[in-house]
C-alpha cells in the first residue's frame, strides 16, 4: 500500500505532463495554422501518403463492418420480421458510431504509429536539428503538414468508410435476410435518419484525427534514446491515441446526442 | 571571428563549464577532446541550436546569446553545419538535400540551382548521384552529401561535427583534405570538432583541447603537438597514463 500511492502519483503526474505538452503543441500548431505558415509541398506529399494509401485498409474494414452488423442483427430481424427496419439499425450505427471509430482505430495502426516512427527517427538522427540549423521551423515544415494529412485523411477515410460500410451491409442482407437493397435502402433514407446522424460521427472523426495528430507528433518529437526510443515512442503512441478515441468517442457522444 | 566567453550550460549535469573559445576569422580551427567534454554542444551554442544558461557568444559581429527567435533563425542562414549522424532528410533524395538550402534561403531561377547541385556534388567526389535516395548510401557517401549541403551556400562560418566518423582511414584523410581545400578556396571561418585527431591535425590551422566542459588548451596545431599540458599531452598521445 505504501508504494501503491506514489506509483498512482507518479501515473497521474506523467499523464498530466503529456496532456500538457499536447496542449501547448496545439496552440503552437494552431498559431502556425491561422498565419498559414506551412510547407505546401510537404502537405500535399502528407496528404498522399496518409490519405491516399490507406484507401485499400478503409475499404477491406468498412464493407466487412458493414457485414458484420448485418450477421449480428440477423436473428433479431428474423424473429420480430422487421426486415424494413435493417436499413435504419445499420445506417444508425455505422454512421454515428462504428464508422468512424472503427476507421480511427485502423488509421491510428497505420499512420498515426507511422508518423510517430518517422517523427522520432528524424529526431534520432538529427533531422530536426539540420532543419533550425537551415533556418526552418521544423514545426511549420513538418509538423503542420503532418497534423492537417491526419486530420483531413481521417475525416474523408470516416465518409467514404460510412458509404462503404452501408454497401457492405446491403449486399449481406440480401442473401442472409432476403432484404433487397432497394428495401435497405429505403430504411436508410426514410426518415429516421437524418443530416444529424451523419454530421454526429463527422465531428467524432474529426476530434480523433485531432487526438490521432497530436498524440502521434508529441511522442514522435520527444523521442529520446536511438532506436529503442523509437520503438518506445510508439508504443505510447498507439495507447495514447486509442485512449484518445475511446474519451472522445464519448465526450461527443455525449455532448452530441 | 567566433568568441565565446564564460559560456555556461547543463543538462542533467554540467557540460559546459565558463568555456572561453575563440577562433580567428578565416582560420580552420579543430576542437578536440575526449568524449563527453562538450564539444558537440559548443558547435550547437555556436550554430544558435543550443542557448547557453550565461555567457556571451559572438558570431561576427552578431552577439548570437541576445537574438530572439526571428533572429537566431536570421543568424542560421550564415552558418552551415555538418552533423554527426549527417541530418540527411531521408525524405529527399540527394539532389533535393543539396538543393534545399538554396531553395529555401536563396531566391535561385530552378536552372541555377540544378548546376550548383551538379557542381558540388561533382566537388565532393559524388557525380550523378542526384537521383539517389540517402538511404542507399555509405557511410562516406552520407557524409560528402552532407559537406556538400552545409557548403552550397557560402556561409562565412561552418561548422563540422565528426565529419570522418566511421570512415576507413583513407576515406577520412580524404575528407579531410577536401575539408581544408574548401576552406581555403572559401577563405570562410571552420571549426571541426572530430576523434579522428591524427588526421584532423593535418589540416588545422590552430587547435582546442577541451576537457570537462572548458578549453584547456589553446594554440597552433605544433604548439599543441609539443605541449606538457598533461591533458593535451595523453590526449594527444594516446598514453594511458594521466590525468583523463
Amino acid at each position: 500500500m505504501s508504494g501503491l500511492l506514489p506509483s498512482l502519483g507518479r501515473a497521474v503526474l506523467d499523464i498530466v505532463g503529456v496532456v500538457g505538452a499536447i496542449g501547448v503543441l496545439f496552440g503552437r500548431i494552431l498559431s502556425r495554422l491561422v498565419r498559414l505558415d506551412l510547407d505546401g509541398r510537404q502537405t500535399l506529399a502528407s496528404l498522399y501518403r496518409m490519405g491516399v494509401k490507406s484507401l485499400p485498409i478503409v475499404i477491406v474494414t468498412a464493407l466487412f463492418t458493414g457485414g458484420i452488423m448485418v450477421v449480428q442483427a440477423a436473428p433479431t430481424v428474423e424473429r420480430y420480421g422487421v426486415q424494413s427496419l435493417l436499413g435504419w439499425g445499420a445506417g444508425f450505427g455505422t454512421l454515428r458510431e462504428v464508422g468512424p471509430l472503427l476507421t480511427a482505430l485502423m488509421i491510428s495502426g497505420r499512420v498515426g504509429a507511422n508518423n510517430t516512427a518517422e517523427l522520432g527517427t528524424m529526431v534520432v538522427t538529427e533531422q530536426f536539428d539540420g532543419l533550425r540549423a537551415l533556418a526552418i521551423d521544423p514545426l511549420s515544415f513538418l509538423i503542420v503538414p503532418r497534423f492537417i494529412g491526419i486530420v483531413t485523411t481521417l475525416f474523408l477515410s470516416t465518409v467514404f468508410a460510412d458509404v462503404l460500410a452501408l454497401f457492405g451491409a446491403a449486399f449481406a442482407g440480401w442473401p442472409l435476410l432476403g432484404v433487397e437493397p432497394g428495401v435497405f435502402f429505403d430504411g436508410v433514407t426514410g426518415g429516421l435518419l437524418g443530416v444529424p446522424d451523419v454530421v454526429h460521427g463527422l465531428v467524432k472523426s474529426v476530434a480523433f484525427g485531432i487526438g490521432m495528430a497530436l498524440a502521434s507528433s508529441h511522442f514522435g518529437i520527444a523521442t529520446s534514446g536511438g532506436a529503442p526510443g523509437v520503438g518506445r515512442a510508439v508504443n505510447a503512441t498507439v495507447v495514447t491515441t486509442a485512449s484518445f478515441i475511446f474519451v472522445l468517442d464519448y465526450l461527443v457522444s455525449f455532448a452530441i446526442r | 571571428m567566433i568568441r565565446l566567453r564564460s559560456v555556461v550550460k547543463s543538462y542533467e549535469r554540467r557540460v559546459l563549464s565558463s568555456l572561453d573559445l575563440h577562433v580567428e576569422r578565416g582560420t580552420l580551427y579543430g576542437l578536440v577532446g575526449p568524449g563527453a567534454a562538450g564539444k558537440s554542444v559548443v558547435l550547437k551554442v555556436i550554430a544558435g541550436l543550443v542557448r547557453p544558461e550565461s555567457g556571451t557568444v559572438e558570431v561576427g559581429e552578431t552577439d548570437v546569446g541576445r537574438l530572439d527567435e526571428l533572429g537566431l533563425a536570421e543568424h542560421r542562414k550564415h552558418v552551415g553545419m555538418v552533423f554527426q549522424n549527417n541530418a540527411l532528410f531521408d525524405f529527399m533524395t540527394v539532389g533535393e538535400n543539396v538543393a534545399f538550402p538554396l531553395r529555401r534561403l536563396e531566391s535561385l531561377p530552378e536552372p541555377e540551382i540544378q548546376r550548383r547541385v551538379t557542381d558540388r556534388l561533382a566537388r565532393v567526389g559524388l557525380p550523378g548521384f542526384e537521383a539517389r535516395s540517402p538511404s542507399g548510401l555509405s557511410g562516406g557517401q552520407k557524409k560528402r552529401v552532407a559537406v556538400a549541403r552545409a557548403t552550397v551556400i557560402s556561409a562565412p562560418v561552418v561548422l563540422y561535427d565528426e565529419p570522418a566518423a566511421g570512415l576507413d582511414p583513407v576515406s577520412s584523410q580524404r575528407l579531410f583534405d577536401l575539408l581544408r581545400e574548401e576552406q581555403r578556396k572559401a577563405g570562410n571561418t571552420v571549426v571541426m570538432v572530430s576523434s579522428d585527431v591524427d588526421r584532423l591535425l593535418t589540416v588545422t590551422d590552430r587547435v582546442g583541447v577541451m576537457h570537462e566542459g572548458r578549453v584547456v588548451f589553446e594554440g597552433s596545431t605544433d604548439l599543441a603537438r609539443e605541449s606538457d599540458h598533461p591533458v593535451v599531452r595523453q590526449f594527444l598521445r594516446g598514453e594511458l597514463e594521466g590525468p583523463l
